[in-house]
């Protein structure tokens, strides 16, 4: 019975890991195979011969390299101020008290409920008329946006639990209230910068919906965006798209490796309190 | 707490500047958009009143749109919740490497949306999918299937394309709720020898019931704003099966150049959007989501 049972265990959680890992392990072993066999009808299950061409052409025909540093441009930059303008304004909302905090809150929660769709038509006349339409300044400006109100939601979980002896200590010791936010209280909430960063890292770099409207020359185009043009309607280059995905998400993972449990920290705590 | 007032509006005022201007803004101007006849992005446009307004909301077209995003959204909550639940309990048992595995289930969440596309068609497609190889080959059905062409199949393709990406975020929400549950109560539910079924109903499902009606208002809003899975998976094809508000909106936008009709109907989905989330929360949260410090 108790073998029965471990059995029936490992066999359920097996099934759920294939449900979650096939698909991957099929596009991860298709980008390796030669173009003969990629579009044979009959797929085979482990490349006959291994290729890296996918790869290569990736860096020969394509600008994939510009693509891949523009978005790294724009996750960075765009997680740089989201950092600053959400800690601010989460320390402002969890640790000082005054008059409409908690309106400004639940505003701040309730932005989640704008249609995303709806920012694109107004941003793009404001950003043509400044004159950075097609350029990656806007997209990291419109990113930030996106992902402040998310970021102070998640910080909650860090910011609570701090206690404000260390902060009267020091307060006490002639420090001004910034000092003691910049010296004292960031550094004991690292962990949950750590979550927002890579939170928003994130989102930057899967966002789409922006970069496709505001991005015009190809030398501006983000990783995803330019990866679309793999995809046209008449013509895939499968090949193309199987190497290049392999290659954006590697840098999800390693970022997730690095700050995942507190990320996962933060947005559990969030919903459970 | 701080005490000191001026302190916390200081610090809050850098993000609420960067609110108005990137989120207030747009909202006002979408308005503004709405009354005008404007078609190319950036032209000037006659006062049009309502027109825009009657114009849309007397159309077929909206109404057929806001049905596939109503079934679009119904579809991905539902399944994308259920499969969060089956996965989370199955995870929540001991097995060897629990740890890393329920951490790293979240793994599909963290791709973009152009690889989730590219599996999607890849494995779906009629003469080089594996998906159709494997029916063909076990004799399930005799000629492939065009999963994202078929006008019947395709909003079901792209929800079960969509759904494979959510649901482990889904899960790791709902393993932490379930980690809350005390171990003597599952023990003392052992004891009494309730079966798996009971002790679902009443240990399990009570303690998380809170979380899922979170995840379930989340798993909604964020379904109904989906836009890159289904444009690079179909562009809202075929024949408008998969047309929902965001593919309609960016499609009036940017490939008809109607701005002003564009601009109604973001706001027509935005006052829905608001109504169903302040009804949620009224209705079926107990608290609010927005928990305050």
């Amino acid at each position: 019975m108790r073998t029965v049972k471990t059995i029936g265990r490992y066999l359920s959680v097996a099934a759920v890991l294939a449900v979650v890992m096939l698909p991957m392990y099929w596009v991860v072993i298709c980008s390796f195979k030669t173009v003969p066999e990629l579009t044979s009808p009959t797929p085979t299950f482990w490349p006959k011969t291994f290729t890296l061409e996918h790869y290569t052409r990736l860096f020969e025909q394509v600008p994939f390299a510009r693509y891949f540093l523009n978005s790294v441009y724009v996750a960075l930059a765009a997680t740089g101020i989201t950092l600053v303008l959400a800690s601010l304004a989460a320390y402002s909302v969890y640790r000082c008290r005054y008059r409409g905090r908690e309106l400004l809150y639940r505003t701040f929660i309730s932005i989640y409920i704008f249609p995303r769709v709806l920012l694109i038509i107004p941003l793009y006349v404001a950003f043509t008329g400044l004159g950075i339409i097609d350029t990656l300044l806007a997209l990291v400006i419109v990113n930030v946006t996106i992902v402040a109100p998310f970021s102070v939601w998640m910080l909650r979980a860090f910011f609570v639990g701090v206690p404000l002896e260390l902060e009267d200590a020091a307060l006490v010791d002639g420090a001004s209230r910034l000092q003691v936010l910049v010296r004292v209280f960031l550094p004991l909430s690292a962990p949950g910068l750590a979550a927002l960063a890579l939170n928003s890292f994130l989102m930057c770099w899967t966002e789409y919906l922006f970069a496709v409207a505001f991005l015009i020359s190809d030398t501006n185009k983000t990783l995803p965006v330019g990866m679309a043009h793999f995809l046209q309607q008449y013509f895939i280059d499968w090949g193309l798209l199987m190497s290049s995905s392999v290659i954006i998400a590697i840098p999800p993972i390693l970022l997730f490796g690095l700050a995942g449990r507190w990320f996962i920290k933060g947005l559990t705590a969030g919903a459970i309190k | 707490m701080q005490k000191d007032p001026y302190f916390g509006y200081l610090l809050i005022l850098p993000l609420l500047v960067w609110a108005l201007l990137t989120l207030i803004y747009p909202l006002v101007e979408t308005i503004r958009l709405s009354v005008l006849d404007v078609g190319y992005v950036g032209t000037p446009g006659a006062f049009a009143g309502v027109s825009n307004y009657v114009r849309i909301l007397a159309g077929g077209e909206f109404w057929r749109t806001l049905r596939v995003s109503v079934t679009w959204t119904a579809l991905n909550v539902a399944f994308q919740v259920l499969l969060a639940l089956v996965a989370a309990l199955v995870l929540n048992q001991e097995f060897r490497g629990h740890e890393f595995v329920r951490t790293w289930i979240i793994l599909p969440w963290l791709f973009p949306s152009i690889v989730l596309a590219t599996m999607g068609k890849w494995v779906l497609d009629p003469t080089l999918g594996v998906v159709n190889y494997l029916l063909l080959s076990s004799g399930l059905v005799e000629r492939p299937i065009s999963f994202l062409g078929s006008p019947g199949i395709a909003l079901y393709a792209v929800t079960a394309v969509n759904v494979w990406r959510w649901f482990p975020f889904f899960t790791v929400i709902i393993l932490a709720a379930l980690q809350t549950i005390p171990r003597e109560l599952g023990e003392a539910a052992d004891m009494d020898g309730a079966g798996y079924f009971a002790r679902l109903w009443h240990v399990e499902l009570p303690t998380i019931s809170e979380v899922l009606k979170v995840v379930i208002l989340i798993a909604s809003l964020w379904a109904i704003n989906i836009f890159d899975a289904i444009w690079l998976l179909t562009r809202g094809g075929p024949i408008y099966k998969t047309t929902t508000l965001t593919i309609l909106i960016y499609y009036k936008a940017f490939q008809e150049y109607r701005i002003s009709q564009a601009a109604t109907i973001s706001l027509v989905m935005f006052v829905i959007l608001l109504a169903y989330g302040v009804g949620y929360l009224r209705r079926v949260m107990k608290e609010e989501v927005a928990i305050s410090a």
